[in-house]
C-alpha cells in the first residue's frame, strides 16, 4: 500500500507539466553553477600562478635576502569556487617579513567589486534559494490541494490508514523531487572532471557531503510544506505562509542574528586598536629618549661601542614590549570576535537555511575558519621565513625598524640570491575530518528540523478533516 | 469479476442504528436515523438540500464520527473498525474528482489497487469503462480535460472494479446526460442482480421509485418516511414527498 502511494506521487509529480518546466530551469542552473564554478577556479588559478611568478620575478637581481619584497598568496581552492562562502572577502596576499604583524590584502571583491554586487552563483545559492523554492512549489498543496480537488475523499473511502497516506506523501514527494535532480548534479561532477578542476579525493568527499547536506535542507522544505498544507485550509494560504517562512529562513533570521550579535557583543574596531598601539609605541619612544639622558659610559674611550650596546639593548626591550602589547590587544580582539561570531551563528541556526549555509561553507573550507586557518598558516610560515633569513643573513627583516646595510666588500659585487631557495608557502585546507567536525552540528540540526516538521505533519494529519 | 454472492446474508449489509450527528456549531444534521439495506437491495434516500444525506454517507465512510449511534457495513461498526469496514464498500460522490494529471486508465489503476484489487489488467479497465459508457478514445486522455459526466463514469467504473459487496452513491447521476442517466439505472439493476447492496442519495424521485427496493425521505436530519417498493406501488410519490418535506406528516420509520 505504501509503495502504491509512493508510486502515485512519483507519477503525479514527474508527469505534470509544472515539473517539466521547473525541473528544466533547476537543472540548467545546476549545470551553470558547476560550469561557472570550474571557470572561476581556472581564472583564479591563473591569476594566482601569475602572482606567484611575479613575486619570484621581483627578486631577480636582488643580492640580499633582507631586501626582498616577498609575498605569500592564498591559493584558489576547487571547492571555494563551488561554495564561495567568505573566500571572496578574504585578503589573498600577505606581504611577508621576518617579524611584525602580517596583514592580508586584496580580496577578490576588493579587486573586482562587480562580483560583490551579485555574488557568485554557487551551490549555497542553489540549495538555499532555488531548490528550496522548488520544494515549496511542489509540496505547498500536498494535502489541502488533494482536499480542494476532491481526491482525498475518494482515497479515504478505501481502507487506507492515515499514517500510511501521509508517509507515502512525504516519501513519494521526496523521491520524486530528489532523484531527477541527481542527474544534473552528476553531470556537474563530470563537468568538473572534464574542465580539469584538480579535485582531490578529500575534495570529492567534501563535495559529496555538501550535496547530501543540501538535500537535507531540501527535504526540510518538503516536510515543512507538507505540514503547512495540512494546517491551512486552502492552497493559496499555504503558499503564502511558506513564502513568508522562506523569507524568514533565508534572509530575516541570519541578518537579524548578525545584528543582534553585533549589539550584544562589542568588538573593538581595528582603528581603535591601531590608535592604542600607536599611543603605546609613542609612550615607549618617549621613555626611550628620556632614558638616553641616563646613559653614562663606563669607559670614555669606548663610548661608541658602549652606546651602541646600550641602544641595542634598549631597542630589544622596546620591541619585546611592543610585541607583547600588540599581541595582547590582538588576542583580546580575536577572542571578542569569536564570541560575537558564536552568538551570531548559533542564533542564525534557528533557520535551517542558515544551518545548511554554515555546513556547506565548513565543508568547502570557506567558513569563517578560513580566516584563522590562513592566519595561522601564515604565522607558521613567518617563523620558517624568519629562520631562513636568519640563516642566510644573521638578521630578520621587518618590525618597523630601519635597517642600514653597510657594504664592506668594496666594489666586488655580491652574488645574486636564488629565489628557489625560499621556503615554499603551501596552504593546506582543513582536513576532511576537521571540516566534518565543524559541520556536524549543522547536519545534526538539519536532521532535527526534518524530524520535527515530519512529526508535526504526521501527527496533525491523524486529526485532519478529510471531507 | 461478476461473482454472484451465493448465500444470502442474515443481517443487513448496510445499516444505520440510531444515527445522530451534531456538528461542532451545534447543528443537528442527523437525528436518530435508522435504516437497513439487505443484500441485493437498493435503498434510495430522498430529501431536500441540507437534509443530511451526505452526512449519513460520510459517517458510513468514517470521514466524520457520529455523535451517537452507529453505522455498520457488513456488520462491522464503521467508526470502531474503519479499515475493516471500508474493505467492503465502494463510493461514488456527487462530483467525482480524480487526479487531473493522470489518464482515465491510470486513475482506474491507482484507485482499484488502493481498493485492494491488484490483479486487474488494462483490458479489465477498458471493458468496465466501456460498460459505464466512456468512449474508447477517452481512456488514455488526462482527466483534466474531462467533463463532469465523464468523471462520473470513471468514478462508477472504479466502484464496479473494486467489486465490494456494498456501494454508497451520493447523487451519482447529477452530472449525467439523460441517456447516460438511463444507462446508469440499467447498470445499477445489474449490480443489484449480482447481489450488491446499494445505498443511493438522489433528488430524482421518478428514477428512485422505478429502481429502489426501499425509499426513505429525509427532512432536517430526520428520516420522516420509509416505504418499500410494494407499498409505493400505487402511491403518488411526488405528492408524498412534498407533503413530508413540508412537515404535514411524520411517520415512524
Ligand atoms: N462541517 C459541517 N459543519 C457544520 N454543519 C455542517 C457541516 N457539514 C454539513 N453541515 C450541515 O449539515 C446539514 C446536512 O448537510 P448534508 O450535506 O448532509 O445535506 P445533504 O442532504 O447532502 O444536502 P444536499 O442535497 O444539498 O447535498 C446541512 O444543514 C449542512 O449545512
Ligand atoms: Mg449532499
Amino acid at each position: 500500500m505504501l509503495s502504491l502511494l509512493i508510486k502515485k506521487e512519483l507519477k503525479e509529480i514527474i508527469g505534470s507539466s509544472k515539473f517539466v518546466y521547473s525541473f528544466a530551469v533547476s537543472a540548467l542552473l545546476i549545470l551553470i553553477t558547476f560550469y561557472v564554478g570550474a571557470k572561476n577556479y581556472q581564472i583564479n588559478k591563473s591569476q594566482y600562478d601569475a602572482a606567484v611568478a611575479e613575486n619570484i620575478r621581483s627578486m631577480s637581481g636582488v643580492t640580499d635576502w633582507r631586501m626582498i619584497n616577498h609575498k605569500i598568496f592564498l591559493p584558489p581552492l576547487p571547492l571555494a569556487s563551488l561554495v564561495s562562502g567568505i573566500s571572496n572577502d578574504v585578503g589573498r596576499n600577505i606581504g611577508m617579513q621576518g617579524r611584525g604583524e602580517l596583514i592580508a590584502k586584496d580580496s577578490k571583491y576588493n579587486e573586482e567589486p562587480i562580483f560583490a554586487v551579485f555574488r557568485f552563483l554557487d551551490l549555497n545559492f542553489l540549495f538555499q534559494i532555488i531548490l528550496s523554492l522548488f520544494a515549496i512549489l511542489f509540496c505547498y498543496n500536498a494535502v489541502n490541494g488533494e482536499k480542494e480537488r476532491g481526491t482525498l475523499r475518494l482515497v479515504f473511502s478505501n481502507a487506507i490508514p492515515r499514517d500510511t497516506f501521509i508517509l507515502g506523501k512525504v516519501l513519494g514527494s521526496t523521491i520524486a523531487l530528489i532523484l531527477p535532480l541527481l542527474v544534473p548534479m552528476l553531470i556537474g561532477f563530470l563537468l568538473l572532471l572534464v574542465l580539469g578542476v584538480p579535485m582531490s579525493f578529500e575534495d570529492w568527499m567534501k563535495l559529496f557531503l555538501i550535496i547530501v547536506t543540501g538535500f537535507l535542507l531540501f527535504s526540510v522544505f518538503i516536510n515543512l510544506s507538507v505540514f503547512v498544507s495540512i494546517i491551512t485550509k486552502n492552497s493559496a494560504t499555504s503558499f503564502l505562509l511558506l513564502l513568508v517562512t522562506w523569507i524568514f529562513f533565508v534572509l530575516v533570521i541570519p541578518k537579524t542574528s548578525v545584528l543582534i550579535a553585533g549589539r550584544a557583543v562589542n568588538v573593538p574596531l581595528i582603528d581603535e586598536l591601531n590608535t592604542k598601539k600607536n599611543q603605546f609605541s609613542m609612550q615607549l619612544n618617549r621613555e626611550h629618549f628620556n632614558s638616553l639622558s641616563g646613559f653614562k659610559p663606563a669607559n670614555k674611550d669606548n663610548f661608541m661601542q658602549e652606546f651602541q650596546q646600550f641602544m641595542e639593548k634598549n631597542n630589544q626591550a622596546r620591541e619585546e614590549k611592543t610585541k607583547s602589547f600588540n599581541e595582547k590587544l590582538n588576542r583580546e580582539r580575536i577572542n571578542r570576535q569569536e564570541v560575537q561570531h558564536a552568538v551570531a551563528l548559533n542564533l542564525a541556526r534557528i533557520s535551517p537555511s542558515a544551518s545548511f549555509s554554515l555546513a556547506a561553507s565548513s565543508f568547502a573550507g570557506t567558513s569563517l575558519n578560513l580566516v584563522s586557518n590562513y592566519r595561522e598558516q601564515a604565522d607558521n610560515y613567518q617563523k620558517q621565513f624568519a629562520k631562513f633569513q636568519q640563516e642566510k643573513t644573521g638578521m630578520t627583516s621587518g618590525g618597523g625598524g630601519m635597517m642600514f646595510v653597510i657594504r664592506t666588500d668594496g666594489d666586488k659585487k655580491p652574488p645574486e640570491i636564488n629565489p628557489a631557495e625560499l621556503p615554499k608557502f603551501e596552504f593546506k585546507p582543513a582536513s576532511f575530518s576537521a571540516s566534518l567536525g565543524s559541520g556536524l552540528i549543522d547536519i545534526g540540526l538539519l536532521f532535527v528540523f526534518n524530524i520535527i516538521f515530519f512529526a508535526a505533519a504526521y501527527l496533525r494529519f491523524l486529526k485532519f478533516d478529510l471531507r | 469479476m461478476n461473482t454472484i454472492l451465493n448465500e444470502k446474508k442474515e443481517f443487513p449489509m448496510l445499516e444505520a442504528v440510531n444515527l445522530t450527528k451534531k456538528y461542532e456549531d451545534g447543528l443537528l444534521a442527523l437525528d436518530d436515523v435508522n435504516f437497513k439495506v439487505h443484500q441485493g437491495e437498493i435503498y434510495a434516500m430522498l430529501g431536500g438540500n441540507g437534509a443530511g444525506k451526505t452526512t449519513t454517507i460520510n459517517i458510513f465512510l468514517n470521514l466524520i464520527e457520529p455523535t451517537s449511534g452507529e453505522t455498520k457495513i457488513n456488520g462491522i461498526v464503521t467508526h470502531q473498525q474503519p479499515l475493516e469496514a471500508k474493505k467492503h464498500v465502494s463510493f461514488v460522490s456527487e462530483n467525482v474528482m480524480l487526479y487531473p494529471e493522470f489518464t482515465a486508465l491510470q486513475n482506474l489503476d491507482f484507485f482499484t489497487r488502493l481498493g485492494g484489487k491488484t490483479n486487474l489488467t488494462k483490458d479489465d479497465y477498458r471493458q468496465v469503462l466501456l460498460r459505464v459508457g466512456l468512449q474508447e478514445d477517452a481512456h488514455s486522455k488526462k482527466l483534466k480535460g474531462f467533463s463532469k459526466g465523464m468523471r462520473q463514469k470513471c468514478g462508477i467504473a472504479i466502484a464496479i472494479l473494486k467489486n465490494s459487496p456494498t456501494i454508497l452513491l451520493d447523487e451519482p447521476t447529477s452530472g449525467l446526460d439523460p441517456k447516460a442517466g438511463l444507462e446508469f439505472m440499467t447498470l445499477l439493476d445489474e449490480l443489484r442482480d449480482e447481489g450488491k447492496s446499494i445505498l443511493m442519495s438522489t433528488h430524482d424521485i421518478f428514477r428512485a421509485k422505478e429502481i429502489a427496493n426501499t425509499i426513505g425521505i429525509m427532512n432536517n436530519g430526520k428520516l420522516v418516511m420509509q416505504r418499500s417498493k410494494a407499498e409505493l406501488e400505487n402511491a403518488d410519490l411526488e405528492k408524498l414527498y412534498v407533503e413530508y418535506m413540508a412537515g404535514y406528516m411524520e411517520e415512524v420509520a
